[in-house]
Formats: C-alpha cells, structure tokens, sequence
C-alpha cells in the first residue's frame, strides 16, 4: 500500500512566511473564498500553493461546527445504539477478557422518534424528538480503551504524537468568520486527559489554537497552570482590567497607539500595522465578549427551552446557549463539553443524571438552531471518546470500549434521520459500516468543504495532516 | 583543532571509586517507584479490579543483579537443544496458562506479564518472575509449587509435577528464551541478518545532495565595492547584494546597535549606565569592547542557553496525556547555561549531553556534571499512562532519535519509522538501526508509579559533598499546601478497606446484593495510595522545614542498560509486526567522512556521539552555525534549521555557510569566537530600515541588504520590563519551582502562589508542558513537545489583553511607576527617564509632549470618583461598577498579597498608566 503522507510540496514556504499570510488572514481569505465562490471547488490555495478546499459543490454545506463533547465515555447501549438481543440475553455469562462477563440489557425502554424512526432510549426524550435531524454513526471505533489516549485521539487524530486539534484544522482551514472573536473556542473543557493539548495548535500556527472560555463555574485553569485564575467575570485570560474604566482604558489606549504610528512613522516597520490592529481587536474583544456571555438578554422562553434555571440543565443549557450565540457571531469551531460519563457503577443512577443534564438543552439547541435557520450550515456533533461494554462491571456498571460505538451529527449537510453502521448484536463491537476516528474526521472535514489529504501543513520535513495517513470520507452519510 | 583530547581514549573508563560505589547504589537501589509500596492489599487480591483511570499495569524494576543469579542469554547465543527446550516445555504452557492473565492485551494481573522475556525478568507488583539460575528465588516457581499462600498460580489448579520441574530446570539452565527482546516487537524469533530491502533508495547518489557533503572553503568572491566588506562573511554577502542590484542600508545608530548587541547578547536592555558608557566611548575598538564584555558575562549563557533548550526541546514535565512532573530537569537547564558561559567547545558540548555518563572525569563533581548533561536524552515528551511497556518504550526511544536528528543534524530520522523516508536517502532500516542503539540504553526520567503513571524510571543519584546545590527550598506557603494535601490523601488511605473487605464487597456487588462498604470511597482510597506514594517520595527529598536533603541529589539522564541489542524493523512502525533484526548502527548516507564503529561491549552511544560531533560530519557544524546565524540575523542561511534534507530549504548563501562551518570546525568548535566575528561583521551593524529600492525588491532581507526588526523574544519581553522597573532579579535562583513538588496534583495552585511574585528571569520560570506561564505562552514560547529551531513571532490580541490587563504587568508598572517617582523631578524629567529606562533612548519632541498630556490627563481621570462610560450595557455596567471605586482602593486591594501598599495617589497611578503604556508599545517588543 502506498501512503502519500509525505506527499512532497512543489513551493514550501517558511513557517514565518506562513505565519504572515495568517497574520493578514490565510484563514479569512479562505473564508471570504468560500462566500464568493459559493463553495465550489478548489478556491482556496493551502500553506503549500495547492488547493485545500477541494470538494465540490453540495458536500460544503457545513460554515462552522459545533462539538458536544461527552467527557468519560458514554454508554452507547442506554442511548443510541438500540440493542434487542441484548435485553433477551440479559445475565448470560460472556467469555471476556475483563469484568464478570455478564451481560447487562439496558435499564431503558426504546423507542423511535420521528418520522425516520431512530430507535433512541428514554434516556434523551427530548433528542428523539429531533431525530430526523440525527444522523447516528453505530459503528464507531477508537483505538485505546483509555480516557486519555482516546480522548486526545479523538481531539487531535493521534494518542501517539502531540499534533494539532480539529478545531484548529478547521479554523486553519476556513478561518475565522468574525475579526472581534476568536475563531475556535472551546467552553469549560476538562483539565485532565491531555487538557489543553485538545485544543492546541501544536505546530500549526499560535492563531489558530483554541481560546478557552470559562462560563459559570469558578473556574480553575486546569490546562493553564500559573496563569491567572479565570472567574466567571473574566471567562477568558486578562479579558478584564480591574483598574481602570473602559474610558480611561481607551485613552491608554490612544496613547499606545500615538506613540506606535510616531514609530511607523519612522522606522517603517511592517508589523506596526498588525499591531496597532491587535490592540483594537482586543479593545473590542473585551467589550463583545461579556457581552455575547451576557445572557440577560435573551428571552425568558429561549433559557426556559434550554433548561437555563433549573438545577439539573442550567450548567449545560448555558453552555449550550452559548455555543449557539458564539455560532451566530461567525465563531468557526465552538466546543462544549460535559463530563461525568464515566459509569463503571450506579449506572442507573449515573446516566439518569448525566443524560437529565444533557437532553434537554441539545434538543433545545438543535430546534433553535433549525429555527434561526442555521442548522442547514452548523454540523451539530454529539460523542464521547469511547462506548461502553455490553457486559456488567460491578453489578450497575459497564466497563471502557474502544471496539464500538455511537456518537451522532446532525445538521451542517449530513443525512439527518440516518442511522449508519452496526455493532455485533450484543453491542461490543463494530461490525458494520465502522468508522474510525480518521473516518469521522475526514468526513467531517468533508461536510466543511475541506479535503483532509489536502489539508496540510509542513513541519519538521514533511505535510502533516488531521488524518495523518488515514482517513476516508463516508459518503453514505453526506445529504 | 584541539578536539582529540576526547576522541581517542578508550569508552570504558576508570571512574573514581567513590562514584563507582554512588552509581552502584543508585542502580541497585530500587526505583523511587517501588519505595515502601504498601502493596500488599494490592497485589495479592484476585478479584482486584482494572482500574480504568489508570491503567495500573505496573511498574519497571531495577536491572541489578543479585546473588546466585546467572545472565540471560540472548537469543543469538542460544543453542539449539536450548531452544528446543523451550519451545516444546515452556513456551507451550506460557501460553496455554498464563497468557491470558499475564500477557499484553490481557489484563495484566499483578502488573505481570509473561510474553516476554523483558517482562518475565522485571516482573510485576511483587519483583521480578524469575531469577536466572536460582528457581528458589523466582516468584515464578513459588508460584507454580503452590509453596506460597500468595502465589497460587495457575489460579485453575497446580500444574503437574513434570511441568513444574521443567521450569525449575529452566530456571537452572539460565532461563534460555530465544523470544525477541521486547523493546521492538514480540513476535520476531530468530536474529537474522537485516537483508538489504527493496527500498530503492541509492544511498550513493543521495550523497551527492549537498548537505551530504562535507563543506568546504571556497575564497569570498570578488565585490565591486571593495570598500564595503570588513571581512569575508560581508564579502560573501556582499556579492549575493550586488548580483541582485541591492546595495547595503546604512550603518546603525551607535544607540541602536547597542540595544541590538545587548539583547543578542545577553537578553537584556542595557542599563542607563551602560548607555552613557557607551555613547561616551569614542575609541575605534568601542563596538568591539562591548561585545567583548557581552560575552563575558553570566547573562550571555542564560541567553544562548536558552536558545539551545529550545533545540533540546526542555521542559519540566511529560506533557502528553497525563503530564507528570520532571522535578529534577533543571539540573540540565543549568548545565546547559554554564555550558555557554564556559564557552564548552560545541563538539564536546554535543558528546556530553549523549554520551557524558561514558566520559572520563577528573573527579566527582565532573563526573556528576557529564552525567547530567545525558539529560538531554530524558527529556521528551512521554504517555506515562500508556498501556504496554513494549510501545511505550518504541516511542521513547522514537523521540529521541527525532530530538536527536532534527536538532544536532537538521535530519528528519523519525520520517523513517514507518516506511522508506519519502524524499531523503534514509532507509526504514536505519531508523531501526539508530533505534538499537537506544534500545540499549537506559533512560532514566524517574516520576513515582501512581494513577496514571505506568512508567517510572530510575533516577541518577548524584554524590554528595561536591559542591552542587541541593534544590530549592520550599516557601511556607508551599508547605502549607502540601501538608493539607498530605493530611488529606492519608485520612483516605486510612479509610482503606482491608483486601480481604474488598473482596467481600465486590463479590458482594456482583452477585446484586448490597456491599457492606462504600465502593467508590473505597477506589478514591485506592488511587489516594499512589498519591501517598508520590508525597513520600517527597518526603525524601525535603525536611520538615522545607528544606532540601541530600535525597534531592538527583538527576535525569541516561545510562547504559547493560544489554546491547539489535532492534527489529517493525513493518510500518507497528510493535507487533516486528521483522528482521537490524544491527545498530547510524544513517549511511551520513557516512561520507567516517562510519562509526560501534563496539559489542556498549550502546554505541559514544560512538554514535563522537561520529556527529566530529569535523568529518556533513552536517553537525553546519547545522549549529546556521543555529546560531540565525539568532543574529532573524533567519537562517537555510531557512529550515531543523530540516536540511530535500524538503527543507537549500541554503541562501552556501559557500558562506561551509566557510563559516569550516572555519569554526578548525577554531576548536568555538561558539563564542563564531557569534563575535557573526557581530563584528559589517551585516550585522546594518540600519533596519530598508532603502526605496530593497523595499521593492528584498523587503525581507533575503540578502541582508538591511537589518530586519525582530520581536524579541517572550523572555527579553518579560525581563525587560522588570529590568526597566528596577526589580530583576539577575541571580539565578537554585532549582526549580517545579522542583518543590512531584507527581502532577496541584500545579496550578502551586504556580499560581510562586509565579506572580518571581523576579528572576523567565527563562528559570517553570516549563510545564501545556501549562507554560502567560507571560511566555502569550509571546510564543517555544513549544517545548517539539524541537524548535525557530520560533512563532505572531502578533494577536491575547498579548494586547496581557500587557493592557494581566495582574503582573500592572504590578509590574506600578514598580516602575514608583522607580519614577523616587527621583525628585518635573513630569518631563520622569518622561525622559521613563523612555531612558524603557527603551533605551531619549523621547522625540512630540512624544514627550503627547506623554506628558497623558499623565496630566491620567491624574485628572483617576481623581474622578467615576470615569463610567456615559452609555454602557448591563455586561459593561458590571465591570464599571467594579471600576468606579476610587482607583487606590482597588490598587489595595490587588496589591494586597504584595509587600507594598500603595497609596491612593493620582499621580503614582497615572505614572503607572505611562509605564504600562511603554511596555505596551511596538518599540518596547521591537529590535531595530
């Protein structure tokens, strides 16, 4: 078999030189490419002078993503992936490496919702309710069983070798669609199983790594050891002066500012201009921001169908209605993330609590989202780094599985009402239709209108890709 | 040249007796992993749970041999009625018994694993499973005999008489195991000869590509204008300029050139002192003087040094997935910086840090100072949570060999890991071949065995009483920390419950009923073992005061593993499809001025060292003068420093660059003599500011027609902004912060509470991976996961919301602000210190008259009760509300965990805004 991970680039040019293009916007050219060729083929030319956006036509549907990350491993057989033989074949020993080996059926009833009639548990009443949206992927697989590895494989293609996260792809890829924001975020992410490294740039250039944005909680910087403490005031790092007034601030700033255009004036340095601008950008930042997390203004019957004030959903419905005003704003990437999936025991009571969070502000997402008009453009992806074992761990509980599962996408050009790809009948494995994370990725990037094995940046030596040698794209699943 | 005194002595050494006696304790020692293991509720309890956070397979043990033991053979120099023995008595009964509890892919009971022979040697919780030669000492055959309560093994009943005897005789024999060594694949049976593949790849004509080839002098060219050049390198540059119809800027500013020497030297802004000096001297040998004194002092090597932990990609922690600390990395950091002020010629520089455990040393502390140079092996990233010993190490030894090509040779190596590399001359058989040398080696990073630390490593005990430091010592506010801590770990462990309660309760919960214990505190108590662990091992190194003991006498490093193996090839870099065994050796197309020889005795880690660092290399000396070009000029000859191969740049200039790396070969590889005649060049005093006609056609200096502006790097930025507060702390502090801890827990309280009130220079701020401080993460701080040639120099609005609004750089202001105000004087007095101090000149007209505005204004605004915008949202409102206290209140209140208080004073305030402001300015992060 051949790999054409190494593919050679015709023009290489410098990581400085690259790093310019991005400073006035490699990402916004690609984007403002993308409007005015209406997504067709071939606009955008990569870091290496060949074309990234390379598919066609219709497959470009999705502007921006939104990723609903489940921290700890959902179990896909209380959920999504609807296991008849399972419940007949509850408490039957099976021959397994881990565990007792008995086989638990699911504590939930199944039912279909909608007009495609996805089997989906009591569990999300509400997401069933969307289904026809849904596009569920039952024949996932990673590659480690391990909350780290698998999440950072999940995050960045490789448990391996530091390299960069899909958001950062994605944004390197489109770039940015509001110059007052950051073009990938990421809302609350989890300290722990490589932290930041799930959202950093690695070698891609620093512009495009995630901003980290802490809402509602106060916040310990799990991944940013020794920067400041973030609080729910200041939800991104020094985003807030506690000295001085807008006002003065301004006038600080107007003073920066005289003094940097004395110096452009005569020193005809280049870089002035960028920095003069970051100023600026920041300033606004600083203003737009709070603002955008300043919930207040929105309607009482909007929080109240995100769950925002009541106990269980307000942590999650916060967030969820954030990613949505943070999407609306042109924000490329947005991750949100819940974790507490890890249910080796008290699944019943676990799940019940995990899936109480969860439900009612995704459904409420992907209805308001369909309502603005904006889900036909935003990929939807709801999913955790790995599934759970059919069989029982500690009597109410199920252990890691790497070897299948489900996680969902909706809107942004997927099939919406689809259920792609099996696992065996008892749920342990993927048997059919499987993908693997390079898959997923791939097709994601697909939905985007970016081609993973033309997506890539040159470091130490060679092209460097999110699916590295991997990665084919699932048209089964593309509308 | 005068780089034989190395060269030619013999590898193996006569070591001084005490150290002997040190190194062999140190080894012989258990690991800091196995210290005091309160194991027993662990190892012995059958329905012990994999705990799924942490993959809890254990644990490496020590290599040391003890008594009545016997060698393993290796599997070449086996007989063949040994073989046969173990094929048709052992290995049949591994597989059927035991593999399926102990082997990769199981669940590794006990942290043992039996597929092997690595595996069966090192063992599991309770030490190793066999013992060659001695079957009374082997946890195996106790195992197999039933003779131990705790080790009844197979669980399924007692093997037959016959079959137990036979491993007793195995045991006898010597343990002869014709299996692969585990370091590279399992599933390899017999050495073979590597076979040369089909790759296609003619090494021959891929050393006809220039960076192959040996450099050579050619004489600089002939210029038109003679005049211009002070010395060859300007005459090699000089005729690049003319043939592309450029002519040189102007010289520099003497104040400019000032700065520019001062920050290249040192990365530091000259003091006022140091400015009227200079400007004063008007001797023809004035620049030179400078320069001279530059290198001479302690600074200059925290600079330089700097620049080559980037190449060493230094950092004092993991990284990866779980990030555990590296407590003891700065021993190497502070090598390395000593290394540049002692100006250690670059060929031996290189050779210590590979190979200095095998050097001779005249004494102790030279002997401790070569080991820990071998740091620079230990440092990379690793997953300390990775599942199976066998990838775990592939990927070690992958790293090093990535850190090792990219950095000394600018060769990307790893690319052939997997396959052929695809555009340079390096057959996936020479990666394998350079991956037996540090297969056979011992990497030695330490950390403590707990939740998510599969892989802990010995350490390298230093000896004491030779002067070196012992470490930090532990501000009480740490203490504090870690006592709570402590107090808090060891009441959950003592809620523990009994194996035997354990049991009960799983077996219990398992059949449905309900455990008479809580389960999940029961986990917690479990994990809180390993954190105990990790505080004891603390408890080692700091007494009760805080202070360090000579238990923190402890270094990183490499060491020889006492085994030298051949690795096999593994077909696309996966660990279970090992092929044909490749015998160690370096990549061939280096080899056009000497193929190392490597000896059967040792790693070939010497060899390999001497090989690179030796004036018959293609590449070493190029690669480090290109390095070093490039942090004077803003970029390289060869563009690519990390890569010289075919998908890297060819260089700009190539017979400059083989002048220089020759030149510098024959000086003795000396670094600082280089970066002088790099300084004394007339290039390098260049105006920045292009001229009409390079603006059009060589904006980006591609020619060195002008200087190019370079933003200073994340440490100059930080340091110079303490330096013009007059606060720096120019003394290196002793260790690290990263040092007064262990294991992973609590960083970020730990950092938040040392951090902001650290005056040192940045470059001895903590270098946790992922977790690197705002200060240097903001400006581009090398990304310490990789090695850097070059760093980013972005320019985005995270660093205008940190100099605007991050605690520290307001604290800092205030300092300077205050500076200003200790010196009696009109505003316009303090306007000129304040650009003096600054950015190293006097203000224009205009800037002072706009600075003096601002301060004027400034007072008035922060007199006011109130400055509220006059419309502002609700968001906004909040903050103002915030922001209309009286502005000395808040500065109080932010002050307050700091030694001043300052009063509510307009003016101080409005000074502080003025220095800010400095700080903030495109000139104050700009080198002209």
């Amino acid at each position: 078999m051949h790999f054409d991970c190494c593919s050679n680039s015709e023009t290489i040019v410098s990581r400085r030189e690259m790093l310019t293009r991005v400073g006035c916007g490699f990402g916004a050219m690609a984007f403002a490419a993308m409007l005015a060729q209406n997504s067709m083929a071939s606009a955008i030319l990569g870091p290496d002078g060949r074309p990234a956006l390379v598919a066609g036509g219709k497959s470009a549907k999705a502007k921006r993503v939104i990723f609903l990350y489940m921290a700890g491993g959902p179990s896909h057989l209380d959920t999504f992936d609807y296991k008849p033989e399972l419940e007949r074949a509850d408490g039957k020993n099976l021959s397994v490496g881990r565990g007792n080996g008995q086989l638990l059926a699911s504590p939930w009833k199944f039912q279909q919702g909608g007009k495609s009639g996805l089997w989906i548990s009591d569990l999300f009443p509400n997401v069933r309710n969307c289904a026809d949206d849904i596009c569920l992927l039952r024949g996932m697989k990673t590659a480690v069983p391990a909350h780290a590895q698998a999440s950072v494989m999940m995050h960045t293609g490789s448990f391996q070798f530091v390299r960069p996260s899909f958001g950062s792809w994605v944004l390197y890829g489109l770039g940015s669609g509001n110059e007052n924001l950051p073009g990938f975020i990421t809302i609350n992410p989890g300290a722990g199983n490589g932290g930041a490294q799930n959202y950093g740039a690695s070698f891609l250039p620093a512009s495009v790594q995630g901003t980290r944005v802490d809402v509602g909680r106060n916040g310990n910087r799990g991944g940013g050891g020794g920067r400041g403490q973030a609080t729910p005031d200041e939800p991104i790092e020094d985003l807030r002066n506690d000295r001085y007034t807008r006002s003065a601030q301004r006038e600080q700033i107007d003073f920066v500012q005289a003094l940097n255009k004395e110096r452009q004036r005569r020193e005809k340095d280049n870089a002035i201009e960028g920095l003069i601008e970051s100023y600026e950008l920041a300033f606004r930042m600083q203003a737009e921001v709070p603002e955008l997390i300043d919930l207040t203004n929105e309607k009482q019957s909007t929080l109240e169908m995100y769950g925002i004030g009541t106990a269980a959903t307000d942590g999650f419905g916060r967030q969820c209605l954030l990613a949505r005003r943070f999407a609306e704003e042109g924000v490329r990437f947005i991750e949100v993330s819940q974790g507490g999936w890890d249910t080796h025991r008290n699944l019943r009571t676990d799940m019940e609590r995990q899936c109480g969070a969860v439900d009612r502000p995704i459904a409420a997402l992907l209805t308001d989202l369909k309502q603005r008009g904006m889900l036909d453009d935003t990929l939807v992806i709801w999913g955790g780094e790995f599934g759970r074992t059919p069989y029982a761990q500690n009597g109410d509980g199920r252990d890691h599985n790497a070897k299948g599962f489900t996680i969902w996408m909706a809107g942004g050009g997927v099939k919406g009402g689809l259920s792609y790809g099996s696992t065996d009948p008892t749920g342990g494995e993927a048997i059919d239709g499987v993908m693997d994370i390079h898959a997923w990725h791939a097709t994601a990037l697909h939905l985007m209108g970016l081609d993973h094995s033309t997506l890539t940046f040159n470091h130490a030596g060679r092209d460097f890709r999110l699916t590295d040698v991997k990665g084919r794209v699932v048209p089964e699943i593309v509308a | 040249m005068n780089i034989a005194h190395f060269h030619h002595l013999p590898p193996r050494l006569t070591l001084p007796i005490t150290l002997v006696a040190a190194a062999l304790a140190a080894s012989a020692a258990p690991p800091p992993a196995s210290l005091d293991r309160p194991s027993a509720a662990r190892r012995d309890d059958p329905m012990e749970e994999m705990q799924n956070d942490a993959m809890d397979s254990d644990a490496m043990g020590s290599s040391g041999m003890s008594a009545g033991e016997v060698r393993q053979k290796d599997p070449s120099e086996l007989t063949q009625a040994e073989i046969s023995f173990f094929e048709s008595k052992i290995r049949p009964v591994l597989s059927g018994a035991c593999f399926k509890c102990h082997s990769e892919g199981s669940r590794v009971r006990g942290g043992l694993r039996v597929d092997t022979p690595d595996a069966m040697l090192r063992g599991g919780e309770s030490g190793p499973a066999i013992v060659p030669g001695d079957p009374d000492s082997s946890i195996l055959i106790r195992a197999l005999r039933h003779s131990d309560e705790d080790y009844e093994m197979p669980p399924s009943g007692k093997l037959s008489d016959a079959v137990i005897a036979d491993f007793e005789r195995w045991v006898e024999m010597g343990c002869p195991d014709p299996r692969a060594r585990e370091n590279f694949g399992t599933t390899s049976t017999t050495p073979d000869a590597y076979r040369a593949s089909a790759s296609g790849i003619d090494i021959e004509k891929g050393k006809e590509f220039w960076a192959y080839q040996l450099p050579t002098r050619t004489e600089p060219p002939a210029v038109q204008h003679a005049d211009w050049p002070r010395g060859d390198v300007d005459a090699f540059l000089l005729h690049g300029m003319e043939q592309h119809g450029i002519a040189p800027v102007k010289d520099a500013e003497k104040s400019t050139l000032l700065r520019r020497v001062s920050y290249d030297l040192t990365g530091l802004p000259p003091s006022p002192r140091e400015v009227d000096a200079f400007m004063r001297d008007k001797s023809k040998d004035a620049y030179e003087k400078l320069v001279d004194r530059l290198l001479a002092s302690p600074a200059f090597g925290e600079r330089w040094g700097r620049h080559w932990l980037d190449v060493a990609r230094y950092a004092e922690s993991s990284g990866k997935e779980t990030n555990i600390l590296y407590p003891h990395a700065w021993r190497y950091r502070d090598w390395v910086i000593d290394a540049f002020n002692q100006n250690t010629p670059y060929d031996r520089f290189i050779v210590e840090q590979l190979a200095g455990d095998l050097l001779p040393a005249r004494d102790d502390r030279e002997f401790a100072q070569l080991w820990i140079a071998t740091g620079y092996l230990a440092l990379g990233t690793k997953s300390h949570n990775a599942r199976g010993r066998a990838q775990f190490q592939a990927d070690l030894v992958d790293e090093q060999i990535d850190a090792i090509s990219q950095g000394l040779l600018a060769t990307t190596v790893a690319c052939a890991r997997c396959h052929d590399h695809k555009f340079d001359p390096i057959p996936q058989k020479d990666y394998y071949a350079l991956a037996g040398i540090f297969a056979s080696t011992e990497t030695r990073y330490g950390t403590v065995a707990q939740q998510q630390n599969n892989h802990p490593a010995q350490l390298i005990r230093l000896p004491e009483g030779v002067g070196l430091p012992l470490g930090p010592t532990q501000p009480e506010s740490v203490q504090r920390l870690l006592a709570a801590a402590y107090d808090r770990i060891a009441a959950t462990v003592e809620n523990a419950p009994t194996a035997a309660e354990l049991r009960e309760a799983r077996l219990a919960e398992s059949r449905g009923e309900k455990p008479k214990i809580d389960l999940q505190a029961a986990q917690r108590a479990r994990n809180a073992q390993g954190q105990l662990e990790v505080y004891n091992h603390l408890a080692t190194r700091f007494d009760t005061d805080g202070k360090p003991t000579s238990g923190n006498l402890l270094a990183m490093g490499a060491a020889e593993s006492g085994r030298v193996i051949a690795v096999p090839l593994l077909e696309r870099g996966e660990i279970d499809k090992a092929g044909a065994i490749v015998p160690r050796g370096v990549p061939q197309v280096l080899c056009v001025g000497a193929t190392p020889e490597l000896s059967s005795a040792s790693s070939g880690r010497l060899e390999l060292a001497q090989w690179i660092a030796s004036d018959t290399h293609p590449l070493t000396a190029r690669v480090w003068v290109n390095r070093v070009w490039l942090h004077l000029f803003g970029k390289g000859l060869v563009r690519t420093p990390d890569n010289f191969g075919s998908s890297g740049q060819a260089p700009t200039h190539p017979e400059l660059l083989d002048a220089l790396a020759v030149d510098f070969m024959e000086d003795g590889w000396n670094t600082k003599a280089l970066i002088k005649k790099l300084m004394l060049s007339r290039a390098y005093q260049l105006d920045s500011t292009p001229d009409a006609n390079q603006a059009k056609v060589d904006p980006d200096a591609d020619w060195y027609g002008h200087m190019l502006h370079r933003r200073l790097e994340a440490e100059a930025i930080r340091d110079s902004m303490l330096a013009a507060a007059g606060t720096l702390d120019l003394e290196r502090p002793v260790g690290s912060m990263v040092n007064m801890v262990e294991g992973s827990a609590r960083l970020d309280q730990f950092m938040q509470l040392l951090i902001p009130d650290s005056r040192t220079r940045s470059l001895y701020l903590p270098v946790v991976r992922d977790a690197v401080p705002q200060s240097l993460q903001v400006f581009d701080f090398a990304e310490s996961s990789f090695v850097t040639g070059d760093r980013d120099e972005t320019t985005v609005p995270t660093q205008a919301l940190y100099l605007l609004n991050d605690e520290n750089v307001l604290r800092i202001a205030d300092a300077f602000a205050k500076r200003l105000q200790r010196d009696e004087g009109t505003t316009d007095e303090r306007v000129q210190r304040g650009f003096v101090l600054a950015l190293g000149r006097k203000p224009t007209g205009a800037e002072a008259s706009a600075s003096r505005a601002f301060i004027k204004h400034f007072e008035q605004v922060a007199t006011r009760s109130s400055a509220a915008q006059p419309q502002e949202t609700p968001a906004q409102a909040r903050g103002n509300r915030r922001a209309n206290q009286p502005f000395g209140q808040r500065i109080r209140e932010r002050m307050g965990r700091s030694d001043s208080t300052i009063p509510n004073d307009p003016e101080l305030i409005a000074l502080s805004a003025f220095c800010q402001s400095l700080f903030a300015t495109a000139e104050f992060r700009t080198l002209d």
